[in-house]
């Protein structure tokens, strides 16, 4: 097994004969903080659709730790340590907080098949440690006076943290943060920051979109940029940042000042 | 300290476990039914309302129960008793069977193939299909249940039977809905997408719908038919289903007493205004006129938030 724990080999998604994503390849290294940016529209959530299953590309390869993952269905992805987050917020918003956080636990939940007519002992204990688990990251993420809130009543940086929560409850090895800082102010930004420092810590390796070139820039480890469905450039975060076609990219050609 | 809808609950438990003794036979009656059309009305709020699967063929389960049971009995000269779990084993076989194909269907489009399975049905009934259902007319002359040479004859003993029946089947709804099976239908029910991307089988969990509601149709059906000692097609054709899948918006989705209320509205309201004739339909049609225009989620929605108290510490 090589060093990266997924690797996407020249990975193409057409939608009616328009061209999403072109050939695109990329190798993200376990326990890295993975960055992918460019403009609007270039693709880049359509390629996290494409690793978790809810597109399946028409030519390439997606190998997570060497196996071929592609077509699989999404709740296969997730069984297999792949959770993601949405860049617009997918709540399940009538159910409280704690309920969302424990959407994560399904997976990791023993419950037996006759466990929902019939419990037993054993059921109980399960319960009894997944709503624990809920509990931690509910502290975690600073969530516990919000556990009886329907999620849907919240702000939108608190249900930002609900999302991260609930794809943690699941205890994935790969975390896929669709801008996670959209919408966010300054201080909810920086706190941000942190909390996805701490979550590498943990030994979770990430994938970001984002479009905050701040923290973009100073949370990942190695970058890759995307236009139109294809790479225009990859490398060290400071390497991108002054990688001319990038500028060209974001600001066009006839700019003259390069920098924000 | 109890809080309101415990009192609530309590209350109702006694008032309905002391009913036989102060009404009528007719009444007793009206009250059996209404306890047998709620296990059928919260069989389907699983599929409905907790799943939210768009299931208009719930009568069907209902009615293979009641046949499975009636067959048995009168055609195989079986006693009632070793028809139960059959009555619930086969509308069970038969909702994995048939809704397997279908269960991918976006919500209208499933809407229209579960009242079509519900028409093949009556078809096959009233067609008296290997001589066995007695085609228009229904089987009659169903026995009583018998244990050990003891007949349970009365309809206060029907009454108690239902009552059970009514029991289990609400402690199954409530290990359901604290289970990762019942919040994994709610997760599908909310947003599919999110549901998948946290590992939730779609398929499975629906499946799983259809099937337990399936079971607990069948043996509120087999009940339905021992209470009547008859069965016929008409009680199980598309009306009676659409009754149901009204019963659980009207009352509110997932929400158990919403799906008693509704019942009870759908059900008993019509039976006490019967001396108005066919007027009292009126009041069954208004209900869900103005239910869905004044209280679009049921007339008392369900409350999530049902979680362990221990994490209910920092909420203030």
């Amino acid at each position: 097994m090589s060093e990266y724990i997924l690797e996407i080999k020249n990975v193409t998604k057409m939608f009616h004969g328009l061209v999403a994503i072109n050939d695109l390849s990329m190798k993200v290294k376990k326990g890295q903080i993975y960055g992918i940016i460019g403009p609007n529209g270039a693709g880049k959530t359509t390629l996290f659709n494409c690793i978790t299953g809810i597109y399946t590309p028409e030519m390439g390869q997606i190998l997570w730790k060497g196996k071929e993952i592609k077509g699989t269905t999404p709740y296969k992805i997730a069984e297999l340590g792949i959770l993601r987050t949405f860049q617009t917020i997918r709540l399940f918003a009538e159910m409280s907080v704690a309920e969302n956080i424990m959407s994560g636990r399904h997976i990791k939940s023993k419950q037996k098949w006759y466990n929902g007519v019939i419990p037993t002992p054993a059921y109980f204990k399960d319960e009894k440690e997944q709503w624990m688990k809920v509990g931690e990251l509910m502290e975690f993420f600073n969530l516990s006076q919000y556990a009886t809130t329907p999620a849907g009543d919240l702000s939108y940086g608190v249900q930002r943290r609900i999302e991260m929560a609930r794809a943690l409850a699941a205890e994935p090895e790969l975390l896929i943060l669709d801008e996670p800082a959209a919408g966010l102010n300054e201080h909810e930004t920086q706190e941000l920051t942190d909390t996805i420092r701490k979550i590498q810590a943990m030994g979770v390796t990430i994938m970001m979109i984002e479009h905050d070139m701040e923290m973009v820039m100073s949370l990942s480890e190695y970058i890759t940029v995307i236009n139109f469905g294809a790479k225009i450039s990859e490398g060290l975060p400071s390497f991108v940042q002054d990688d001319p076609v990038v500028v060209e990219a974001y600001i066009g050609s006839d700019e003259e000042d390069e920098h924000e | 300290m109890m809080n309101k809808t415990s009192m609530i609950a309590l209350v109702l438990l006694l008032i309905s476990g002391v009913y036989p003794f102060f009404v009528d036979s007719a009444w007793l009656a009206i009250g059996t039914t209404f306890l047998v059309f709620s296990c059928v009305a919260f069989s389907q709020d699983i599929i409905l309302g907790r799943a939210g699967v768009f299931h208009m063929g719930h009568a069907m389960f209902f009615g293979l129960g009641a046949y499975t049971t009636a067959i048995m009995n009168v055609q195989f000269g079986l006693p009632i008793l070793a028809s139960w779990a059959p009555a619930v084993l086969i509308p069970m076989f038969v909702a994995f069977v048939l809704a397997g194909p279908i269960i991918h269907l976006r919500g209208d489009y499933l809407l229209v193939a579960t009242i079509g399975f519900n028409i093949i049905f009556i078809q096959v009934l009233e067609n008296d299909v290997f001589g066995l259902t007695g085609g228009p007319n229904g089987i009659f002359g169903i026995d009583v249940v018998r244990l050990f040479g003891f007949e349970f004859a009365s309809q206060t003993y029907m009454y108690y039977m239902a009552f059970i029946l009514l029991g289990i089947t609400l402690f199954i709804m409530r290990t359901l809905d604290r289970s990762k099976f019942g919040r994994a239908m709610f997760y599908i029910n909310k947003d599919e997408i999110a549901a998948q991307s946290m590992g939730v089988s779609v398929r499975y969990y629906k499946l799983y719908a259809f099937i337990i509601g399936a079971g607990i149709a069948g043996a509120a059906g087999s009940m339905f038919s021992v209470q009547y000692s008859a069965v016929s097609p008409e009680a199980f054709d598309v009306t009676q289903s659409i009754m149901f899948f009204t019963i659980v918006l009207v009352g509110g989705s997932a929400s158990l007493p919403g799906v008693l209320i509704g019942t009870f509205i759908m059900f008993v309201l019509p039976e006490v205004f019967r001396e108005f004739e066919t007027a009292r339909y009126l009041v069954f049609g208004l209900a869900m006129i103005l239910t869905m225009i004044l209280r679009p989620r049921g007339i008392w929605p369900v409350r999530f938030g049902n979680i362990p108290n221990f994490l209910k510490k920092d909420v203030k």
